[in-house]
């Protein structure tokens, strides 16, 4: 029991799950949903840093995740560039962004922050749709053949799951380093109580802009490997509403402010949306809308720290019951 | 002078909270703020923490003018406070709570994690109880000992000692007078008599936004200015003709 609780297995478990997972599943849409499901776990891994780490909750995060889209698009459409090259400067571009909001929103409490967020997400949304030399509303087109190795451009899906699964591993382990250092203490105070954190002399409006600017770069770097693998984007898949809010329910479901919630939302939510569409076909398009809405009405009603607070809360019960045994 | 405020006052609006207070608090002092419900001891309070920028005025830390610098800056400059209703990061443990304040002068984790664990162990916590698990009286020995890990030369105490039963109230008082002899100045602001009369050699009365007496707990309580204060009017009269405070 002992060690089956203990989280230094679970995560060897899960890194071994995740690792084989597109080998024992070789069919493709298995493996496409392992590839949507990480791309999910990143995007929401992401999100997590700032809105839960440090509770700003931002429900424009798709301006980060468009920003990271567009960018290796737009230098491969202007100079043959291989989209890869863009990724950096996508990366380089959302941190800018982050701190242009950053900066006024953060001199002010309650939820202007968010409010901004997704103010400036639909405005970069709309404004893409007319500006022609991102492609306007149509979007762009990335590498249809492949003319090396370099444009990262598959047949198959299993390349993409291990890129993906790179990154993700990334996200995870630079959030589990802030989670240990003074940062993540700071992030954590700041939640709580920004006025107490204050008082002990945490640089709030510092933690968090650069909590902002480290998620965006995340968020950017997703959108890069969203671009990368469909080759394809235009501004409703790049910026729209949507994308913020999956990643926002995505960390909640699973528990955000934990380092392994938005893996177990994305866990649920992915195959969840995908047997949606498979169901109900292009009928079902607007089930999306009421599954997050429904999950948002139990999450908020029953369980507001997420599954992850739950299991914890089931863990410590076994372990005091075998404890006592 | 450790800490000196000058002619400050605060206003919201047309209402004066803090209508020209002074304070002048030497270096190992414990000084005592009282006064009825509403007299503005919280706002003057909240101006020397660096929580509201006074109206005019002038407050000065060791000789530097701290008046419109930020909280964050108050507490880097060694002036610590805690709240009168403890602001504890529920999800974190009381480690972790005291570790935050241990960061501003330990800024790599072990070291903060070790002043934090001697701290905690002075002010008599269990150092892995969570944040949200803890009473009243945890609360607030845990907003004190968070604050004295920031390692304050002025602290700031704003009712931590309120809503504790008598035998956790001698216990708070003994930790205070324990911080105080460690070579921490005190500013306490108490509604429990007890605690102004047993810990504080100098005490202000305010009233109406004005610091109306001042002097050590044994005058203060025989002014006339801070009977009727308290208790209205008639009570000034009243308390001459039966000779008691």
């Amino acid at each position: 029991m002992k060690y089956f609780l203990s989280p230094r297995v679970g995560v060897c478990v899960l890194a071994a799950l995740l690792l084989l997972f597109p080998i024992v599943f070789s069919d493709a849409f298995y493996r496409d949903i392992g590839v949507t499901f990480l791309l999910a776990a990143i995007s929401a891994s992401a999100w997590n840093i700032v809105g839960g780490y440090a509770g700003q909750v931002s429900v424009g995060h798709s301006m980060f995740f468009g920003l990271g889209a567009y960018t290796p698009l737009l230098f491969y459409t202007l100079w043959g560039w291989p989209p890869l090259a863009g990724v950096p400067i996508g990366m380089l571009l959302a941190i800018g962004l982050a701190v242009v909001i950053g900066m006024p929103t953060f001199r002010l409490t309650g939820h202007y922050f968010s409010m901004a967020t997704i103010a400036v997400a639909e405005l970069i949304r709309i404004f893409t749709g007319t500006w022609s030399l991102v492609g306007g509303a149509i979007g762009l087109q990335g590498p249809a053949v492949a003319r090396g190795w370099w444009d990262l451009t598959f047949r198959s899906e299993l390349p993409y799951y291990y890129i993906f699964l790179a990154v993700l591993a990334v996200v995870l382990l630079t959030t589990a380093a802030v989670e240990r250092r003074r940062f993540g203490f700071y992030l954590q105070a700041i939640k709580a109580s920004e006025r107490a954190a204050r008082s002990l002399g945490v640089p709030v409006r510092l933690t968090k802009l650069n909590a902002l600017a480290l998620s965006a770069a995340f968020t950017s770097a997703a959108g890069s490997l969203y671009v990368i693998k469909t080759g394809f984007i235009d501004p409703d898949s790049a910026f729209g509403i949507l994308i913020s809010v999956q990643m926002l329910i995505v960390a909640a479901l699973g528990g955000a402010g934990t380092l392994f919630g938005p893996l177990i939302g994305a866990l649920i939510l992915v195959p969840l949306q995908t047997a949606a569409n498979t169901w109900f076909g292009g009928g079902g398009s607007g089930l999306t809308f009421i599954i997050y809405g429904g999950i948002i009405v139990l999450i908020a009603r029953f369980e507001p720290g997420g599954l992850c607070d739950l299991w914890r809360r089931f863990a410590t019960r076994i372990w005091r019951r075998a404890h006592a045994a | 002078m450790l800490l000196e405020a000058q002619g400050v006052t605060k206003a919201f609006g047309d209402f004066w909270a803090v209508a020209g207070a002074d304070l002048a608090v030497e270096e190992g002092e414990i000084v005592g703020l009282i006064g009825p419900n509403g007299a503005g001891k919280s706002t003057f309070f909240n101006c020397l923490a660096g929580d509201m920028q006074p109206t005019s005025g002038r407050i000065l830390f060791n000789g530097v003018d701290v008046t419109r610098a930020s909280p964050e800056a108050h507490a880097r400059a060694g002036i610590g406070r805690t709240f009168q209703v403890p602001a504890t990061f529920e999800d974190m443990s009381v480690l972790d709570n005291v570790t935050v304040g241990a960061f501003l002068r330990h800024p790599q984790r072990n070291d903060a994690r070790e002043h934090a664990r001697r701290i905690v162990e002075m002010t008599g916590l269990r150092p892995e109880q969570a944040g949200r698990s803890l009473g009243t009286p945890g609360r607030k020995r845990l907003g004190i000992a968070r604050v004295l890990a920031t390692e304050p030369r002025l602290l700031l105490l704003d009712e931590a000692l309120a809503g504790l039963t008598p035998r956790e109230l001698q216990e708070a008082i003994a930790l205070v007078r324990r911080i105080h002899e460690s070579g921490v100045t005190i500013v306490i602001v108490e509604h429990i008599m007890e605690v102004i009369m047993t810990l504080t050699r100098r005490v202000l009365v305010f009233n109406q936004g004005r610091v109306i007496a001042s002097g050590t707990p044994e005058e203060v309580v025989r002014d006339d200015a801070v009977i009727e204060a308290y208790l209205g009017r008639g009570a000034r009269s009243h308390s001459r003709a039966s000779g008691n405070p």
